[in-house]
């Protein structure tokens, strides 16, 4: 088969990676519904095909079909616009998650992400950053004093453990010596003991700490929190639109445990079968990101939910001066030559 | 290709520019910002920059502007409607100071138009290295421009406590106005603002 043009490439690798990813996306909330199902001791959707596999599907056809509702008093253009943004900068910033190495598929060679940047690392978190836009357009434009403290409280939390994320990240940027993510897993690959999480252990646990609080996540779902403002940002919103919302905030959950994925535990490496194929390189990957999106369920239906002035202080007084402490120890060991 | 590119982001973010300070809702101000900044961190990436562009994307649109917008939503709703129904006023002196603002800016770009900036040594070596590599930059950054960069952090930091302690005023309502605001805090919009404020101080941000 001869060399196909680099755009067709791109177009093929983009339509697979992001089906890939609204997969994962409604799978996720299959999942969501069969976890606390098997942590309650209940059974779960299982109507729609076998194991209810087809739920999402069902819902997606329901979704379709239910009224479209605007408020009164709603500023009908950002209340409109909101849900895309939301769901818009998760599906991108997947664009530069390197999957697996080389690969050779029909006589085509390429590598399995949809681009590679020099400064991928920082696109996630740039790119990514953005999607709190569309919870606070979403609060504000419904006009209605839950979703605004919804939107209120999202906005506070993003911004107070983006700062901590980042600086997590730094430590491993410092450590790889590079902002781009195939280069940070491929300087894990050699060996399990050069992996992120075993160098720096504290960079991983506040990384995933605040990668529960980036998406909004239980226990720092305070955007939603039912108990006290019915839905939070979301109140208002009804069918498609609503659903959009929460396929972006599955897709933020996937991203950001790619991102773990890459950043902690090598990307697809095995230990102790250095040159794998990619088809097991691909596996693994997935297998370690299945891990922590599991992990998001599993504190989900496991821990109650933080009070917000927790959270707050949670972030600014434990978590930021813990990273500051982190970055400025893991440079300091590297000066001294032990990492 | 990438000149017709440039000409038309430049063209839009001048256009959000406008729209920062002609719009009358200040959600829509803050939204118009949010979109210069990304029509520039498009330049800079049109222009190579990407860490800059990456850099001007984290920091601006996913940083600062949600701050903005923070604060847009925690003002009274409703007495800004009532400034959006009465026409905007410009007195005399609004006149003058945007007629010398207006020559102001039209002198600078002249001046600038009219001679070329020649490029340095280190500018050209720059150039050649491209802009992906950070190296350059850190270099560039913690050593040569060392001092100016921390004089410019110290400064910012020294504005942002002078606005605390500046905005740090008593708390009880002190003139009529804000006594009726006090009072009749029941209007939809208005009710969100202070059942908002009242969360945030109750959240330790205020």
């Amino acid at each position: 088969m001869p060399e196909l043009p680099l755009w067709l490439v791109w177009v093929i690798k983009a339509a697979v990676i992001y089906g890939a990813l609204l997969s994962v996306a409604g799978l996720m909330s299959l999942a969501e519904r069969k976890v606390s199902a098997w942590m309650q001791y209940r059974i779960g959707p299982n109507r729609v095909g076998p194991f209810g596999l087809l739920q999402p599907l069902a819902d997606g056809v329901k979704f379709m079909f239910k009224e479209e509702l605007v408020p009164a008093g709603a500023n009908p253009f950002l209340f409109r616009i909101a849900p895309a943004l939301a769901a818009l900068p998760a599906m991108l910033a997947v664009a530069v998650i390197p999957f697996a190495g080389e690969i050779e598929l029909f006589g085509q060679r390429t590598t399995l992400s949809v681009t590679d940047l020099p400064i991928s690392s920082l696109y996630v978190l740039a790119v990514g950053g953005l999607g709190i836009y569309g919870i606070i357009l979403g609060g504000w434009s419904s006009n209605s004093k839950y979703s605004l403290l919804g939107s209120l409280r999202a906005s506070a939390q993003m911004v107070s453990y983006e700062l901590s994320l980042i600086l997590s990240i730094l430590a491993v940027v410092a450590l790889s010596g590079s902002l781009d993510l195939r280069v940070i897993a491929d300087a894990q690959q050699a060996d399990a003991a050069l992996w992120n999480i075993a160098r720096a252990p504290l960079a991983f646990l506040l990384f995933v700490v605040c990668m529960f609080a980036e998406t909004n996540r239980h226990p720092f779902d305070f955007a939603e929190s039912e108990p006290e403002l019915v839905g939070g940002f979301h109140t208002e919103y009804s069918a498609m639109r609503f659903a959009l919302f929460f396929l972006g905030e599955y897709c933020a959950m996937t991203v950001m445990s790619c991102l773990a994925t890459v950043l902690f535990l090598a990307g697809g490496a095995i230990p102790f079968w250095p040159d794998a194929p990619w088809w097991a390189e691909l596996a693994s990957f997935l297998v370690k990101m299945s891990a922590f999106l599991f992990l998001y369920l599993w504190v989900r239906w496991t821990l109650p939910r933080f009070r917000f002035d927790q959270l707050m202080r949670l972030g600014w007084k434990v978590l930021l001066p813990l990273a500051l402490f982190n970055l400025f120890a893991t440079a300091a060991l590297m000066a001294a030559g032990v990492l | 290709m990438a000149e017709t590119l440039f000409y038309a982001l430049a063209l839009a973010a001048v256009g959000f520019a406008v729209g920062v300070i002609s719009a009358r809702s200040p959600m829509l101000s803050v939204l118009s910002l949010l979109g210069a900044f990304v029509c520039l961190a498009l330049v800079y990436l049109l222009a190579g920059f990407q860490f800059l562009a990456g850099a001007q994307v984290l920091v601006y649109a996913g940083a600062i502007m949600v701050l903005f917008l923070f604060v847009v939503m925690l003002l009274n709703l409703a007495d800004l409607s009532k400034v959006a129904e009465h026409p905007t006023r410009v007195l005399g002196v609004h006149r003058v100071a945007l007629a010398g603002g207006s020559a102001a800016l039209l002198g600078v770009l002249a001046l600038l138009a009219s001679r070329r900036i020649p490029d340095t040594a280190a500018d050209t070596a720059m150039l050649a290295r491209g802009f992906d590599e950070l190296e350059p930059i850190a270099v560039a950054l913690f050593s040569r421009y060392l001092l100016p960069f921390e004089a410019a952090s110290l400064l910012l930091l020294a504005t942002m406590v002078a606005v605390l302690v500046l905005a740090k005023r008593a708390r009880a309502p002190q003139g009529p106005r804000e006594q009726a605001q006090a009072v009749d805090a029941h209007g939809d919009a208005r009710g969100d603002a202070s059942d908002a404020a009242r969360e945030l101080e109750g959240a330790g941000l205020r």
